[in-house]
């Protein structure tokens, strides 16, 4: 199913420096970012990034730290100006926006959820929710029924009247999550979201995420340097390394055709059973096996199959979906696949 | 002769020189030379003067002296005084009024309705029971021995100019804070003004006001007492969250809104306390500014200097010491109890 495309990022690229222009034509011939900084001590941010982001998905950016994703989502709500390229919502571009229309962008179309929260010390959990509406020049008698249904939905009722200090770094992040949902707006800027916070409450969180996009089909840009998150979260992965993208597509698709090395380090640690799912990995045909074990859902994660099967190597599954064959799948493919693939040689798109 | 002569006569110039030269002994030294009938050469390397503008002085009659500086700077602020007051007594008069006002005002209300009113106004910023008697102590220990008027003459010159410095110093913070030029220009003034010995900018004010007036005081109180509570407003602005600023501008504030809603709110405990050293400082000058006719407690203190009254002197000192510890301690609970609605 193809959906719109709501933000379009052409081009950009991001220059730190004095003369980020000069830097600019540099790289456009073709230097990198060590000898960049080395000889003209400009930091390259951000190099020739294109992405599409669908209407209603999930696009998570991943990279490790220094690989230019958050500079990225400050481009979409230019918190950050780009030293060159486009970002267009809705097929506007936004950079030719003036002081008023871009106002209007954060206020309306974009909300945003920050790593270390960000939220008014001085205001208590209601008026932290309904801040966007609060800018937007509701009083709080206004917003507090709205700013109120957020905050039950993410599971803090009862704890509105309560200072952001007095609530634990979760239940914190839950507050930045109804302040950003509360403005109804469309797209939903979330960076390093969960990264602040220990693991289990880390889960619970992409969990009402998932929970929430199910119900809500916000355009969401996801920031993450974790893979397994990012393989939980994104219906499109961007890998980012360097400033540049090094692969993006469907999360699946990558984990079976890596197209680099950096990508192959970094799904080499994953529980590949977990994240893994049947259609990634069967046979497509619609004549019936041989000996049929019984049948999985395409959706499946192999961990799945594999607690069924029981260990059993020599068993063939039915793949269906909605009642109709899709595929098979061979207990043995399977535990082949549980192992990480080289990548594909000469696919490698290394800029070095 | 003088060292330096070659220089002159190196560069050409006797002629300039000799147009300024006269007969008559400039300088103490030069009458002694002149009677004993010696000549300024020095008579080693070990004793060749620094070329400083007396020592060229002597080579050339015609260069400036260094007394002839002091001379022209004085000279030059007579000149531009006349003009300077035309302009600078219109603005400043209003500080004489508030001055003159509030201390007819307080002197003038009866103790019983001033003292408590003080407390009302200690335990509105405090909240705390404890501070209201030890004010009440203290305040009734310095009436008892007689010194509730210079008290509260000097109370009133502090609630004028401390006020006046947040009205000014807090503004002036923040464009501080929002422009880095501004900072650059600002932060040499700020550091001048707090250096400077506190006697020596009451010197330019005698000659551009009147002794008779209060504002004379106020000014000085005002320079001097101000610098804290621009300097902590710029600071506390600088040091808000830049997460939470960033969330501010994600959500569409505007600068205005950003001010008010985020940056003020929470460089508030950093204000307050440059508010609590302003009131200090202000309690430093009042008595300094004692010299230039401000009444309070400073005045019992010069007196105690003037005429050896020993006891007077000190009894006034210590009066003072109680308002600083009063003003302090209420300054302090009311920042505490800021900081205590906003810790992170």
């Amino acid at each position: 199913m193809e959906r719109n495309i709501k933000i379009s990022i052409r081009n950009l690229y991001k220059i730190f420096g004095p003369v980020p222009d000069v830097a600019l034509a540099y790289v456009r011939r073709g230097m990198g970012k060590a000898e960049l900084l080395e000889k003209h001590n400009h930091v390259l941010g951000l190099q020739d990034i294109n992405v599409d982001i669908h209407e209603g998905e999930i696009t998570v950016i991943m990279g490790l730290s220094g690989s230019g994703k958050s500079t990225l989502i400050r481009h979409l709500n230019r918190l950050i100006e780009p030293t060159a390229g486009e970002v267009e919502v809705d097929g506007e571009n936004v950079l030719a926006y003036d002081e008023d229309k871009l106002r209007k962008l954060r206020r309306e179309q974009m909300s945003m959820v920050f790593q270390k929260f960000a939220l008014l010390p001085h205001k208590t959990v209601l008026e932290n929710a309904g801040m966007a509406l609060l800018v937007r020049g509701f009083s709080v008698q206004e917003f507090e029924g709205e700013a109120k249904k957020w905050l039950a939905r993410v599971g803090l009722e009862g704890n509105e009247y309560q200072y952001p200090h007095q609530l634990s770094g979760g239940m914190q992040q839950r507050v930045g999550i109804a302040r950003a949902l509360a403005s109804n707006s469309p797209i939903m800027l979330m960076d390093e979201a969960f990264s602040a916070l220990d693991p289990l409450i880390r889960s619970d969180m992409q969990d009402l995420l998932l929970e929430l996009q199910e119900e809500l089909q916000k355009t969401v840009v996801f920031i993450t340097h974790d893979l397994d998150e990012s393989l939980k979260l994104a219906d499109h992965l961007v890998i980012l390394k360097d400033g540049h993208i090094v692969q993006q597509g469907e999360p699946q698709e990558i984990l079976m055709n890596p197209n680099d090395s950096y990508i192959t380090d970094f799904i080499s640690d994953i529980n590949r059973a977990r994240v893994l799912r049947v259609r990634s990995i069967m046979e497509k045909t619609k004549e019936a096996p041989e000996e049929c074990a019984g049948d999985i859902s395409e959706r499946d994660n192999l961990e799945s199959v594999i607690a069924r099967s029981n260990g059993d190597t020599n068993l063939t599954y039915r793949v269906v979906r909605k009642g109709n064959q899709v595929g098979i799948l061979k207990m043995e493919e399977l535990v082949k696949a549980l192992v990480p693939l080289e990548a594909a040689e000469g696919d490698a798109r290394s800029r070095y | 002769m003088a060292t330096y002569d070659f220089i002159f006569s190196s560069l050409g110039l006797e002629d300039w020189c000799a147009a300024g030269q006269s007969d008559a002994p400039m300088s103490m030294a030069a009458l002694l030379q002149k009677t004993k009938g010696t000549t300024g050469e020095p008579e080693s390397l070990w004793d060749t003067p620094f070329p400083s503008m007396d020592a060229l002085n002597e080579s050339c009659a015609a260069f400036p002296q260094s007394r002839d500086l002091t001379k022209g700077l004085e000279e030059g602020f007579l000149a531009v005084k006349d003009s300077m007051s035309i302009v600078l007594d219109p603005l400043t008069q209003p500080l004489s009024w508030a001055l003159d006002g509030t201390l007819y005002g307080m002197l003038n209300t009866p103790w019983w309705i001033v003292i408590p009113l003080l407390l009302a106004v200690v335990f509105f910023v405090t909240k705390s029971w404890k501070l209201v008697a030890f004010v009440a102590a203290s305040l009734c220990l310095l009436a008892f021995i007689d010194y509730y008027r210079y008290a509260m003459e000097t109370l009133a010159i502090i609630f004028v100019c401390a006020f006046l410095c947040v009205l000014f110093g807090v503004p002036i913070g923040i464009a501080m804070s929002r422009s880095n030029m501004m900072q650059r220009l600002t932060v040499p003034v700020l550091d001048m003004l707090q250096t400077l010995p506190p006697f020596v900018y009451l010197i330019p004010l005698i000659f551009l006001f009147s002794v008779t007036e209060s504002k004379l005081y106020g000014i000085a109180i005002i320079l001097y007492a101000i610098v804290p509570v621009i300097r902590l407003t710029n600071l506390g602005i600088r040091l808000v969250d830049k997460d939470v600023i960033e969330a501010a501008d994600a959500f569409g504030m505007t600068s205005h809104q950003k001010l008010f809603k985020v940056q003020i709110p929470l460089a508030l405990p950093n204000i307050m306390a440059g508010v609590n050293q302003t009131i200090m400082m202000s309690l430093a000058m009042v008595v300094i500014a004692s010299l230039v006719s401000a009444p309070g407690l400073g005045v019992l203190v010069l007196q105690g200097i003037r005429n050896l009254e020993l006891g007077v002197g000190l009894v006034a000192g210590l009066g003072i010491v109680i308002l600083a510890v009063i003003l302090d301690r209420v300054t302090k609970a009311s920042l505490a109890r800021i900081n205590a609605s906003q810790n992170q």
